[in-house]
């Protein structure tokens, strides 16, 4: 059972998990994210009161579970890194994780081009209406964009280029994806 | 060609990409991974806040350190509580199961119960619906002669009809009777036993003789003429075969005629009532189904003279084609059609069906 609930994506284990209280997907879903979710953890444990490792984890496992059955979670590592952050800030007010209008626009942008994977006309549409939405970002988003995707340069070797840090760099390109789905997004609405 | 690999490239900028996974996360900040998955990795980690900061933590030493065993007992205690949920919802599946299974068993029994039940409650009835109208129709039979010695008087009227039917076969019968045969018509008919059922079992004893009087008087041509005209008359007239014996074989005076004539008139109206009872006991048991109880009283009954000897004759047949026994019925019909009787239009009708 467990075997075959590994393979399954995160959408159709959470799913399982809502639909069918199915609590082994549920785990599975967790020991999927489980070393991501250790790792982000780690400057903030031993740091004040309840913050052991044994106190942390299972407290943001409980956390997890509960907002699982009750919120909408279009994307599990968004839900997951905003549920630690909001363990880490320690707010009494647990506001629910709403995914942004950034991350919802870039989220159907994912799920055309998967779509269009099948349809070769579809994708030379799709690729058409893209590069025309490239052509109307900054010079420099485009550059980084281009350089990024089509020439398949690496995060150092872009940063080494522009003399940035890759965390500057990798920012860039965040948002450079992110106006480029919101014009294709606008585009398709007009 | 450049352009399908370049709308390719484009289309990658909005591919969906899984988070790094437990073994792809050291190979990465090793640098131990291929330029393509390497590649991969970052196309993920421009969009992934989670996976980008768990790369900057395992960056500092100090952290990658405690990594490794903190992941280990974080996965262990994940999936203890998974084989802790699947163990108890696999003793929970199974008494699910057993649960179903004893519901299933309680309800078969329960349905099979009242299956039963109903079924013992309808035979029951059946039961009593077949006893009724029998038990009725003994009654009925038992009272009679009761009834019949209390009131005599009660019984003529009731009987009255039927020698007034008759009236015309002993008219028939009469003709002779001024031969000196005719006196001894009346005698075969036991007058002791009219009264009794087995009474209209007895005149098959004679009826039969008539019948092979009536077939062998033809050839002798040395009778009398009186003679032939009243074996004519017992060949159209069964009901009163007794006559032509007597004729043949006693002359009687004439006047002991008058005298006994009375005497059996009155006997063949008690005996014709019996029939009538036992007539309709014997339709009873025909509407009712009970064909073969219904052959046995019309048997008893086709042998008495008079007009419920001939009806009893063609229910008797009705009863052997509704049984399926045609060259009976088939029989029977042309004793009915012989008998020339009131009945003979629809025996012949039921003939020609056959």
């Amino acid at each position: 059972m467990l075997q075959q609930l590994t393979n399954l994506s995160d959408k159709e284990l959470i799913s399982r998990a809502r639909k069918l209280k199915d609590q082994e997907a549920e785990g599975v879903l967790m020991e999927r994210y489980s070393h991501l979710m250790v790792a982000v953890c780690l400057p903030y444990l031993n740091n004040g009161p309840a913050t052991t490792p044994e106190e942390v984890y299972p407290a943001l496992l409980q956390k997890l579970s509960a907002s699982l059955r009750t919120q909408t979670i279009p994307k599990a590592n968004e839900w997951i890194h905003y549920t630690i952050r909001a363990q880490q800030a320690q707010t009494e007010k647990n506001s629910p994780f709403f995914p942004s209008t950034e991350s919802r626009e870039q989220q159907q942008m994912e799920n055309k081009v998967e779509k269009a994977a099948t349809n070769l006309k579809e994708q030379q549409l799709l690729a058409a209406t893209m590069e025309e939405a490239l052509q109307k970002l900054p010079a420099e988003e485009q550059y980084f964009l281009k350089e990024f995707y089509l020439h398949a340069k690496s995060f150092a070797e872009l940063a080494a280029t522009k003399k940035y840090t890759i965390e500057k760099t990798r920012q860039i390109l965040q948002q450079a994806k992110q106006k480029m789905a919101s014009l294709l997004m606008h585009e398709t609405y007009e | 060609m450049s352009n399908l690999e370049n709308n390719e490239k484009i289309l990658k900028i909005f591919s969906n990409i899984r988070c790094l996974n437990r073994d792809q996360l050291p190979r990465y900040l090793d640098g131990r991974l291929t330029d393509v998955e390497k590649h991969l990795v970052e196309q993920h980690l421009v969009d992934c806040n989670l996976c980008f900061d768990a790369l900057q933590v395992l960056q500092q030493q100090q952290y990658r350190e405690k990594y490794q065993p903190l992941a280990t007992s974080m996965q262990q205690y994940i999936r203890n509580s998974i084989k802790r949920i699947s163990q108890v919802h696999k003793v929970e599946r199974y008494q699910r199961q057993e649960q179903k299974k004893e519901s299933f068993l309680i309800y078969f029994w329960v349905v099979a119960a009242i299956a039963i039940s109903a079924g013992v409650i309808y035979l029951v009835q059946q039961q009593g619906k077949l006893k009724s109208p029998v038990s009725k129709a003994i009654a009925s039979n038992a009272d009679l002669p009761a009834a019949k010695s209390e009131n005599p008087p009660l019984q003529a009227a009731v009987v009255t009809p039927v020698p007034a039917e008759e009236a015309p076969v002993l008219k028939t019968a009469q003709p002779p009777a001024t031969t000196p045969a005719a006196p001894a018509a009346t005698p075969p008919k036991p007058v002791v036993k009219t009264d009794s059922v087995k009474a209209a079992v007895k005149p098959p004893a004679a009826a039969p003789v008539t019948k092979d009087s009536a077939k062998k008087l033809p050839p002798p041509p040395s009778k009398p003429a009186e003679a032939k005209e009243t074996t004519r008359v017992a060949v159209v007239h069964k009901d009163t075969p007794a006559v032509v014996k007597k004729t043949e074989d006693k002359p009687a005076p004439v006047k002991k005629e008058k005298e006994k004539e009375d005497v059996p008139e009155k006997k063949t109206a008690e005996a014709s009532g019996t029939d009538e009872f036992l007539y309709k006991a014997a339709q009873v048991y025909h509407q009712q189904g009970d064909l073969n109880e219904a052959i046995s009283r019309y048997k008893h009954l086709a042998e008495s003279p008079g007009k419920y000897g001939e009806l009893s004759r063609y229910q008797l047949a009705v009863c052997y084609r509704s049984k399926g026994q045609t060259g009976k019925a088939r029989r029977m019909f042309k004793e009915v059609v012989r008998m020339n009787g009131s009945m003979k239009d629809k025996a012949q009708a039921a003939l020609d069906n056959l």
